[in-house]
């Protein structure tokens, strides 16, 4: 679908180089990369708002390299949303099908459509400078997607909402995509927004991307220390939440019977994420408030600087991080049998 | 020096005294000239043939005028905000250069080009120039373009780029995006800067007398009235012309206060 071969562009400060991709029809995928690190760049080299130095674009089978922003078939959602002020919000939405010359009923019908799945209807006739920054979010949404373009080019379309709001907009995404089914390109800093959105992801340093894989394969397996440090996530788990007496209880994805109690409450498809270093290891089970307690075997040691990295293996693989002191005292070694324990509290679920 | 609150009265008398004395000079100009004529000479004169002849080529040269400059001023001001080319300042100073010479310096530049075989051959066989009508034109042209270039490109300046590039991933062709986002985004400068464009031609006089020459009711625009007036001791009539220009630069700097400044804040 969007085959990016040997790009490289310069945009003031912010460059990339040489980057690579390969998307298929109808995938959500994140560029995820910390500021600076250049996706924004590629992402208005792919929107044909930035010339590429070197490489090589295709859309749909078409080489667009040197093709204008208007023949890509390419919508783009800039950060900042930049809604035509001058224009209602009707008006932001119907300006792409008004250029493209649809006939007025079926202007009439798209913009109703579209205005039903992000939830905007009631804000039809405001104008742009009168809307929350959620709204906004959403209009520039409705503008991009109602011409049915191939691809959606998103640039950080959550950063800059209040964390209430990046919620709701965050399940407006994966509904939209999920009903429209538009390949989306999201552009973004922030590995949750990533994990929770992405088909696949790919991870951008310094101009470049150094992974491509799906959230799972990126979080539990960085192939190198910048991703790994970047996403910063061990323990990672997808699963099925059902809240009861105030406790999300996740059945965790591929296993039998492994049930994992957080303190977070979430329903339905979740992820979780428990820190290595709040998980206990034990020779004895333990008699203590935590209501993760798991039996299994010791699979691998690690160093892993002052502290000792022990991957158990409790028919879900954990790892836990234990002092160098509190390892030795407890005598153990591969193939030990233990018990892990960890709070409810401490797990993460997103 | 002069610290807490005396120090900031002080400042802030200091700075408003001088503000009160620079108006009362331009308003007490004003009075001085509406004090010299009397209301029942002013209206007689305002409706003589030649004041009436004066304020209709004074409109109507300064609307051509405008109507020139703003037309070769949108796409100039366009290239030269948003084009990044070699040479860009010596263009940008080149532009200056008209706004700050002096306009009678403009004008017998005008008269000499028209003295070369080139400007002798346009005279001749195209538009004649030369102590005509279409003089004050260009002459008012000359002086006045430049200055519509300034104002077009700083509105332009302030104006987005992104929502053109918007416009284009929407499907716009680079000329639909300029009509249908960055004009519309500009729409309120651009207006202020026309008529702003408009009342400084309506003003000229130094390149216009210098090229049209000054000829009672042939190219006798309001200021040169005035010039004609005082060559002839007619007092009054320089003055109710004066009170003419007036009004004129009234109302276009009420009709730029409407438009001036209102941009979209997003």
């Amino acid at each position: 679908m969007i085959v990016i071969k040997n790009l490289s562009a310069r945009m003031g400060n912010f460059s990339i180089e040489d980057v690579s991709l390969d998307i298929r029809k109808g995938e959500y995928f994140v560029v995820l990369g910390p500021t600076g690190s250049g996706k924004t760049v590629l992402l208005e080299c792919i929107a044909g708002l930035n010339h590429a130095s070197g490489g090589e674009i295709w859309i749909s089978g078409r080489n667009v390299t040197k093709r204008t922003p208007e023949e890509r078939e390419a919508s783009y959602v800039p950060q900042d949303y930049v809604l035509f002020p001058f224009l209602s919000v009707r008006g932001n939405v119907e300006f792409g099908m008004k250029v493209k010359n649809y006939p007025r009923d079926e202007i009439n019908l798209k913009l109703n459509e579209v205005a039903d799945l992000l939830g905007i209807k009631n804000l039809i006739n405001r104008s742009p400078q009168t809307l929350s920054g959620g709204e906004k979010q959403r209009v520039a949404l409705a503008r991009a997607l109602v011409i049915e373009s191939e691809l959606l080019l998103l640039d950080e379309p959550l950063s800059a909402l209040d964390p209430k709001t990046r919620e709701g907009v965050e399940a407006e995404l994966k509904n939209v995509h999920l009903k429209t089914g538009t390949t989306t390109i999201h552009v973004t800093h922030n590995f949750e927004e990533a994990i929770t959105l992405a088909d696949r992801i790919g991870v951008m340093h310094e101009g470049k991307i150094i992974q491509t894989g799906t959230p799972e394969e990126i979080f539990r397996k960085p192939e190198s220390e910048f991703v790994a440090k970047f996403v910063g996530a061990e323990n990672l788990f997808k699963g099925t939440s059902t809240i009861s007496e105030g406790i999300s209880v996740i059945d965790i994805s591929g296993v039998n019977n492994i049930k994992i109690y957080s303190s977070t409450q979430k329903e339905g498809n979740v992820r979780v994420t428990i820190p290595p270093e709040d998980i206990l290891l034990s020779r004895e089970k333990l008699m203590s408030s935590a209501r993760n307690n798991f039996h299994g075997k010791i699979i691998e040691i690690s160093i892993k600087g002052p502290l000792i990295k022990v991957l158990v293996d409790a028919s879900i693989k954990l790892t836990v991080l234990v002092t160098k002191r509190s390892f030795e005292e407890s005598n153990l070694n591969i193939n030990s049998d233990v018990y892990v324990s960890f709070k409810a509290s401490e797990v993460h679920v997103f | 020096m002069l610290k807490g609150v005396p120090g900031e009265r002080i400042f802030k008398a200091a700075t408003l005294t001088t503000l009160v004395f620079i108006v009362l000079f331009f308003v007490s100009i004003l009075i001085s000239v509406m004090l010299y004529t009397s209301p029942g000479a002013v209206l007689s004169l305002l409706f003589s043939p030649e004041i009436i002849f004066a304020i209709k080529l004074s409109l109507l040269t300064a609307t051509i005028t405008a109507v020139i400059s703003i037309a070769i001023g949108i796409p100039a001001a366009y290239a030269i905000s948003r084009t990044e080319f070699k040479g860009k300042s010596v263009v940008d100073t080149i532009l200056d250069l008209p706004i700050v010479i002096s306009p009678i310096a403009l004008g017998t530049a005008l008269l000499v080009f028209f003295n070369t075989p080139i400007g002798s051959a346009i005279e001749e066989h195209g538009i004649k120039f030369v102590f005509v009508v279409a003089g004050i034109i260009l002459a008012q042209f000359t002086v006045v373009s430049a200055l519509c270039i300034r104002l077009m490109k700083s509105t332009f300046d302030s104006t987005d780029p992104r929502y053109e590039d918007v416009a284009r991933t929407l499907g716009c062709s680079k000329f639909q995006a300029f009509f249908k986002v960055t004009l519309p985004l500009s729409r309120n400068g651009l207006i202020a800067a026309g008529i702003l464009t408009w009342a400084r031609a309506v003003g000229e006089f130094g390149a216009t007398v210098t090229l049209a020459g000054a000829t009672a009711m042939k190219t006798e625009t309001l200021p040169i009235a005035i010039f004609l007036s005082l060559a002839t001791a007619d007092v009054e009539k320089a003055m109710t012309v004066i009170l003419i220009l007036v009004v004129i630069a009234m109302i276009a700097l009420i009709a730029v206060r409407k438009f001036a400044g209102r941009g979209w804040s997003m």
